[in-house]
């Protein structure tokens, strides 16, 4: 991760949820993790484009599993946390944790 | 529709539009998750669901895909723009109608402008989102045309060359206005520099 680059706040969540479901996981586990976390109801297609932009920056790698009879003969397509996605994530909370510091009780005043 | 199976348009829609690396994995991971809500809530409530992510879902991974998608993707983003820009100019058209009267001189040349208007802004932003998908909508803009004249829909008479100038400047509009506002973009961009 480049200094200064943030994860975006669904790149953020999915990388968490990923290392949350033991660090692999297919899309459809990473969208009920996060629905049954947060309460979003997120797009599978959201997940997929989230998940193949963090491919692309080498945070998660993918492989095709074996086609299943219950998901219509259709392979999943597992996604693993690389170690630069575990990093970009801790970059991510001492930022989050930086910036927050000492903020409590502007948060109530607001 | 039975309790295991989610709806079949719905499924048919993601078949044909998805991006195809993603295809199998989504349309998998949709029908897995279905079963589960179909057996946890009721199907209905399942196949809501499901209509609800296909229809979010589609749009949003041929934007995503769309430096690595086909040509498929382009003739979608194509048609999506053409029929944003045709009502858009549908729009102007009746406004410019309540100011100018049918037939006058005026309306005539107005509705040139209005028309490679459209046909411009449409061609930058079928650029913006994907290159490839100008080409098809200049193909659409000049089909339009071609049909208009031959239905006759016209019923203010006008001169051959009016005519041949809306099948002509229409697609070339569409083809040359991304590359002017690209270079007028890198000319301002090397003045600031």
């Amino acid at each position: 991760m480049k200094r200064g680059e943030l994860l975006g706040s669904l790149e953020h969540v999915i990388l968490l949820a990923l290392l949350r479901l033991d660090g692999s996981a297919h899309g459809m586990m990473v969208r009920r993790e996060i629905e049954e976390r947060t309460g979003r109801n997120v797009s599978i297609g959201a997940v997929y484009a989230t998940l193949e932009r963090l491919e692309m920056k080498g945070y998660v790698s993918s492989s095709i599993g074996e086609p299943t009879p219950e998901r219509g003969g259709r392979a999943k397509r597992l996604f693993r946390l690389q170690a630069a996605g575990r990093r970009a994530l801790q970059v991510s909370e001492q930022t989050i944790r930086s910036m927050t510091a000492g903020l409590s009780d502007r948060w109530e005043a607001i | 529709m039975n309790r295991s199976s989610p709806p079949a348009l719905a499924c048919w829609l993601l078949q044909h539009f998805l991006p195809i690396p993603n295809r199998g994995p989504m349309l998998g991971d949709l029908i897995e998750e279905y079963a589960i809500r179909a057996e946890s809530t009721s199907p209905s409530a399942a196949a809501r669901w499901f209509w609800s992510q296909a229809f979010r879902s589609v749009p949003l991974m041929i934007v995503s895909s769309r430096r690595a998608g086909g040509w498929l993707t382009s003739i979608v983003i194509a048609l999506s723009v053409y029929i944003g820009v045709a009502s858009f100019k549908l729009a102007i058209g009746v406004m410019v109608a309540k100011l100018v009267a049918p037939g006058q001189t005026g309306h005539i040349v107005l509705n040139a402008v209005e028309f490679l208007m459209a046909t411009a802004v449409g061609g930058c932003i079928a650029a913006r989102i994907r290159r490839g998908a100008t080409i098809f909508l200049a193909l659409l803009v000049m089909f339009t045309v071609a049909i208009l004249i031959e239905l006759k829909l016209c019923t203010i008479p006008v001169p051959w060359w009016y005519q041949f100038g809306f099948l002509s400047l229409g697609p070339l509009a569409v083809l040359i206005a991304p590359a002017i506002i690209e270079r007028l973009t890198l000319r301002a961009e090397g003045r600031t520099s």
